[in-house]
């Protein structure tokens, strides 16, 4: 066929001016030279949480989306460097508050590792099963969150009602609903009590019997089938080229999981699987991490089965087996060695990094990093847009459970 | 003053007969001019548009559809729903409060937007909402008797989606333009079908005419063609934006779509537009598949019999209906579509099928 081109004066809307877009103005005007428009999704929009998305569509195809980020950087970083390190850690729990336990670990154990401090076996093994209650906590808040972009309320108000059950479980063990500061250099705060760990243990069977209604309502529900297969396909190699991580990686088929890559904790201790699959698409994204749950579970129900008896923090801390009452004098003047400590750890939207640079005299951290796994995928949730419909910007989002306040930190 | 009895003799030649409230309307018919209001709201025709089952139900309807769709909605997802407005009836009053709240706010007209049409719309939409209403019979309360009704009202009624479309054209948005395009399609989509269904029913009974329809129904039609009856079902689904294909004004993608730019008093007018298509179509359903207004009569209340069975069953298929809310996942617009062009078409042919061959020689 003969193309026919026109040359008709474009002059993109007026409105873009003012819009502060971090695009060049002759990208503006090509794409409307092109018969393609500009969407501006967000950062007030329903479907697009606290970040704005320039969409580049042409009729109902997205051509290209070009991320905004940036809307609720709160300067983590910087604010690292000039406190304690101890009042570090309820800072690097803000980036992702339902995650907080995973977050705060991996920050503890750079300290840990910088301090040579040898972490209690007990201590080990509340930390499991903290970080794993906040995963499954995570994976339940993603799973609401697409339900409701896909206009499925019910699969919206399950998750989260099924979620009350971890937040429970979290005030019985810690004190608090999510942000709860329990894991510290050198151990836990305190020992947790026989009997909440057994109302834990009875809770992860709620939690697994309330599931299956979720299930049935929303997992298996063919109108989410039918929304969220082949949509938003990453193919294996796309995945590792664009640095994707965490269940999503591994729902493009790369057997890769921090827990059992380099153990940490008591991961090595206790049975469980990665959860692969190898379509790529929504659906298996959202599948590896139903199915992560699952494995959670079942940690949790192993850690609580064989956790031992003994010290909760170590002694190079503290002489007493409780830190209560002592907490600022033990742990305020920490001053880490001269160096640089990294340490890598699974949380539940993927690996997340720390780095902390001592300069080996401060009692503040020279310089610290913090790399969240929403920051790491966001080029792979860019390109899995492209060439999907307009429809599926949400379908594709919810899959990959983005989350702004993570990813800007 | 020959004017006014010419009109009270018209009245009273075709009043309702209602023997529970007989004692009253005599007593009143005796007081000068009061007499002349009490006539004519109950003459027939005016009884059917503007009070059962037209205006005055229809905002009944709205009060109770959307506090009970909420309620079960609620129910089915582990919560209470509205409760704290006059909690000796569970809420039951949160959509009136809701209105007053929309009717209190301010309706902002913005800069970009065809002002004399975007104003004008939503009150022009309750044109093709009222005007079918007279056409539907209920017993011997009729607006407009004629033998093709159920012709005139699916026309009448197929001018709805045409107002949606120039509401979103005169909001003036990107995302209003979307949910217009998306309404358009989706029109398409589920109008012929619609259409084809109920013709099949028309050769069923062999008569456009309502009264023959549900003089026929010794067995619902529900039951006579129940393919008939599905796609009709389905293609109401479409027709109202419910989920699963609550694709023109998909909040999280689009933003309400057509309706995104409206606030205040506006919105509330075009946020009840979709129950009110509801209703009229369920009105059609019911008198097409669930043999209209035919049912046990008492005989204290009269003509009313007629028209309160009609709007009980119209009621009930609507709360059947508003269960698919908290059940589905919304559909992508390109999915209703091939749903629309390949599996409800189909269905609706082979509907007419078995309309043509039941309905052999002038209806069963």
């Amino acid at each position: 066929m003969k193309e026919i081109a026109l040359d008709v004066a474009v002059e993109p809307p007026k409105e873009f001016e003012s819009l502060f877009l971090p695009l060049p103005k002759e990208y503006v005007e090509d794409v409307y030279r092109k018969d393609e428009f500009l969407i501006l999704v967000g950062p007030q929009h329903p479907g697009s949480g606290h970040m704005r998305l320039i969409v580049r569509v042409r009729g109902d195809v997205i051509q290209e989306v070009i991320p905004d980020p940036g809307y609720v950087h709160r300067a983590i970083e910087k604010l690292a460097e000039n406190r304690l390190y101890v009042q570090n850690i309820p800072l690097v729990e803000r980036p992702a508050i339902m995650d907080s336990a995973n977050l705060n670990l991996g920050y503890v154990r750079a300290i840990e590792e910088a301090m040579d401090i040898e972490v209690p076996e007990r201590a080990k093994y509340l930390r499991t099963i903290l970080a794993e209650l906040c995963r499954i906590g995570t994976h339940l808040y993603d799973a609401a969150i697409l339900a409701v972009f896909l206009g499925h309320t019910t699969g919206f108000m399950y998750p989260f009602g099924i979620r009350e059950l971890i937040c429970e479980s979290l005030v019985k063990m810690t004190g608090a609903r999510f942000t709860s500061s329990f894991i510290i250099p050198g151990g836990v705060r305190r020992d947790v009590e026989k009997a909440t760990l057994d109302w834990v243990y009875w809770a992860t069977f709620a939690i697994e019997k309330r599931l299956k209604s979720f299930e049935r309502i929303f997992i298996r529900n063919p109108t989410v089938i039918a929304r969220l297969k082949d949509v938003g396909v990453l193919s294996k190699r796309e995945a590792i080229e664009f640095g994707v991580v965490g269940p999503f990686l591994r729902a493009s088929g790369v057997e890769y999981d921090v827990r059992k890559v380099e153990p940490y904790e008591a991961y090595d201790r206790v049975d469980w699987e990665i959860v692969v699959a190898d379509e790529g698409d929504s659906y298996s994204r959202f599948l590896v991490r139903v199915n992560e749950v699952a494995q959670s579970l079942r940690i949790i129900r192993q850690c609580i089965a064989e956790i031992p008896e003994g010290r909760v923090i170590s002694d190079q801390i503290c002489e007493d087996n409780d830190i209560r009452g002592e907490f600022l004098d033990r742990l305020a003047d920490l001053v880490l060695p001269s160096g640089e400590y990294t340490t890598l750890t699974e949380a539940a939207r993927g690996s997340v990094v720390y780095t902390i640079v001592s300069d080996g005299e401060s009692n503040v951290p020279y310089r610290f990093r913090i790399v969240t796994p929403g920051w790491l995928y966001l080029r792979g949730f860019m390109e899995s847009l492209r060439g999907e419909r307009l429809a599926d910007l949400q379908a594709i989002y919810g899959s990959f459970g983005y989350f702004p306040p993570e990813a800007d930190r | 003053m020959n004017m006014l009895e010419f009109a009270m003799q018209v009245f009273r030649a075709n009043m309702m007969d209602i023997p529970l409230i007989n004692p009253i309307v005599e007593e009143l018919m005796s007081v000068p001019w009061l007499n002349l209001v009490v006539a004519l709201i109950l003459w027939r025709p005016f009884f059917a548009v503007v009070v059962m089952p037209g205006l005055v139900v229809i905002m009944l309807y709205l009060l109770y559809i959307i506090w009970f769709e909420r309620k079960l909605t609620a129910r089915i997802q582990w919560r209470v729903g509205p409760l704290e407005v006059f909690r000796p009836l569970r809420g039951a009053i949160q959509a009136l409060a809701d209105g007053l709240r929309y009717f209190f706010q301010e309706s902002i007209v913005h800069r970009e937007a065809h002002r004399p049409y975007f104003v004008q719309l939503p009150i022009l939409a309750f044109i093709p909402v009222l005007l079918p209403i007279a056409l539907i019979p209920a017993g011997n309360v009729v607006g407009i008797k004629t033998p093709y009704a159920i012709p005139l009202f699916i026309a009448l009624l197929s001018l709805i989606p045409i107002t949606i479309i120039a509401i979103g054209w005169a909001s003036n948005s990107r995302f209003a333009f979307i949910g217009s395009v998306r309404e358009a399609l989706m029109y398409v989509a589920y109008e012929i079908p619609f259409i084809i269904a109920a013709i099949s029913m028309i050769y069923l009974y062999g008569s456009a005419d309502p009264y023959v329809a549900v003089e026929k129904q010794t067995i619902p039609g529900a039951l006579l063609n129940p393919v008939a009856c599905l796609v009709f079902l389905i293609s109401m689904l479409m027709a109202t934006s419910r989920l699963p294909f609550e694709i023109p004004e998909a909040d999280q993608e689009i933003a309400f779509g057509p309706f995104v730019e409206y606030s205040g008093m506006l919105f509330g007018l075009v946020m009840v537009l979709a129950y009110e298509k509801l209703y009229l179509m369920s009105l059609l359903f019911t008198i097409l598949f669930l043999a209209g207004w035919s049912g046990p009569q008492l005989a204290v209340l009269g003509d009313i019999n007629a028209p309160l069975w009609l709007v009980v069953k119209t009621l009930i298929v609507i709360s059947i209906l508003s269960i698919v809310r908290s059940m589905y996942a919304r559909y992508r617009i390109d999915q209703a579509l091939r749903f629309g062009f390949s599996w409800i078409l189909a269905f609706s042919i082979i509907a007419l099928a078995i309309g043509v061959v039941l309905g052999y020689e002038g209806g069963i």
